[in-house]
């Protein structure tokens, strides 16, 4: 306790008297972690984006003329043990055809020329949003019901539901790498200031070592000072990526809501804002251990 | 106390700071150690406070070889001595009081203790008066008392000083000598460097006379 109030008043005010180089680091971390956010962010929004266009994924199952409620009846019980249907609502010719003459209101007439209705009836599936393997077991279940008695077709386009989560991917990909590169920067800039804190208390852990002060009273304001930088940046970042996501809420949230199809974007959530601060604190940790390393 | 064994300590090639010492400091001793500049009398304390080690032989402090302490065991070494320097190594950051208060706090006493110990030792120097000033405005003899103060506060075995008066004038050099004889008077053993002879033949006490890293002359 004793020791922990000794290196929190020393680091503290180590950090004052390095202000500006502090800031400096401070804005780093800030930065790399603003970006990993951000990456965060888009990663959540794309994977939630993925997850509820899979929901409404066209996955139709059209049943024959000549199908007996018996055999939809156990079509629907394949669907729904199969364990990717998240609901099956059935549509019976007379709805599809109504579906049709509200999609296209201009060819209506035409349909109504016609005096056999040609829509057949058919099983419309959604997927169960973020079930694991989803794809596959889908892709098997098209199989299978494929061959069923009472089937005439059966469709699920999954290609650009592949795409989507091809794309989620290489977003993450990408964003680890740069979001690694960031923290290393962040840091090597930490550990660069905490080299001048001990370049400037120099005479002081001359003076500690002389005295035969235990090893953590030497190394532990410099690691702490680590530490605190780390909490500051994420503090920055954490508030920038606040006020980022307020602004594009406020100008452009029912734009994207409309065009992506979701009542609202997931901007800032408290995890998030966790995970950097937990981050932020471990970065600096790291940049204060490097240079407490090797004051012995 | 203090006891070095065929010391000799090589800087580079061939370069011997000390060659084949051999001494012995009793406990309670105030003893000088002189000779001219680069004769190894900072060699000789370095070795003391365990900033470096022999290259040959051996130093022993209070029955320990000094080169087979591990880091923890030179810390608590460490806290057995007290050490004044020329150039008296105050923080210039710190107020008096906190000068001294640094030593009992960096070894984790208890604030009570710190403050009381730190008050004591700058009553005995004198200097209970200035505590709360800078050392940059104290005069050179009442930095150098801080100094001793803080070399104190921990209630060390032996009091290692290399040159301590180095920076001062005859008059102060011999109060900051009587201060150091009062330390001693009180059982703690001190161990002076310093090239002042006539200083040691006023303070008239035992000295060593080393050059070119032997000892030449005992007196
Ligand atoms: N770190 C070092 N590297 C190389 N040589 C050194 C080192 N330290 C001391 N020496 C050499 O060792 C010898 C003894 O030096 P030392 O500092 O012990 O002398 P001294 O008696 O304290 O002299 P002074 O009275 O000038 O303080 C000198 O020749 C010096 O050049
Ligand atoms: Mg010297």
């Amino acid at each position: 306790m004793r020791a922990l109030t000794y290196f929190v008043t020393e680091a503290a005010g180590s950090l004052w008297r390095g202000r500006r180089a502090a800031s400096l680091a401070i804005l780093t971390i800030g930065a790399g972690l603003f970006v990993l956010g951000f990456f965060l962010i888009v990663n959540t929004n794309l994977q939630r984006l993925a997850a509820r266009w899979g929901e409404t994924a066209e996955f139709a199952i059209y049943l024959r003329d000549d199908v007996s409620a018996e055999q939809v009846e156990s079509l629907s019980r394949l669907v729904h043990d199969s364990g990717v249907a998240a609901r099956v609502d059935q549509v019976s010719k007379d709805q599809a055809l109504e579906r049709f003459r509200q999609d296209f209101p201009d060819l209506g007439a035409t349909a109504e020329r016609l005096n056999r209705n040609p829509f057949p009836a058919s099983l419309d599936v959604r997927l169960r949003p973020g079930a694991s393997r989803a794809e596959e077991a889908a892709e098997a279940l098209a199989g299978t019901l494929a061959g069923s008695p009472g089937v005439a077709d059966v469709r699920y386009d999954r290609r650009w539901l592949a795409r989507l989560n091809g794309v989620v991917r290489f977003v993450r990909t990408v964003g680890l790498i740069i979001v690694g590169m960031l923290a290393l920067a962040a840091a090597l800039t930490v550990a660069n200031v905490v080299r001048l804190a001990a370049h400037a208390r120099r005479d002081e852990i001359e003076i500690m070592q002389l005295v035969g002060a235990p090893l953590t009273y030497i190394r532990g304001p410099l690691v702490l000072e680590g530490v605190m930088q780390g909490g500051a940046g994420a503090v920055v970042a954490i508030a920038a990526l606040g006020a980022l996501s307020a602004l594009l809420r406020a100008r452009y949230g029912g734009a994207i809501s409309q065009v992506l199809g979701m009542e609202s974007l997931t901007f800032l959530p408290v995890e998030l804002s966790g995970i950097l601060l937990l981050g932020g604190m471990l970065l600096g940790c790291i940049g204060g251990l490097m240079v407490a390393r090797g004051v012995r | 106390m203090i006891e070095a064994r065929g010391v000799s300590k090589l800087y580079g090639r061939g370069v011997y700071a000390l060659q084949d010492l051999t001494l012995r400091i009793d406990k309670g001793e105030f003893v000088f150690l002189t000779g001219p500049s680069g004769a190894g009398k900072s060699t000789l304390l370095r070795l003391l406070l365990r900033q470096d080690v022999p290259s040959e032989g051996e130093m022993i402090v209070g029955g320990r070889n000094l080169a087979a302490l591990t880091g923890r065991q030179v810390q608590s070494y460490r806290r057995s001595l007290g050490f004044v320097f020329q150039d008296f190594k105050l923080l210039q950051a710190k107020t008096v009081l906190e000068n001294v208060a640094f030593v009992p706090r960096v070894l984790g006493l208890a604030v009570a203790q710190q403050q009381r110990r730190t008050f004591q030792v700058l009553k005995w120097v004198g200097l209970q008066h200035r505590m709360n000033a800078y050392p940059r405005e104290l005069s050179g003899g009442e930095q150098q008392r801080i100094a001793i103060a803080r070399a104190l506060v921990n209630d060390p075995v032996i009091i290692l000083a290399d040159e301590p008066t180095g920076n001062l004038d005859p008059d102060l050099s011999l109060e900051i000598m009587n201060l150091l004889r009062e330390v001693n008077a009180r059982g703690t053993t001190v161990l002076i460097a310093t090239h002042d002879r006539e200083l040691i033949r006023r303070v008239g006490r035992r000295s060593l006379t080393l050059d070119h890293g032997r000892i030449v002359e005992v007196s």
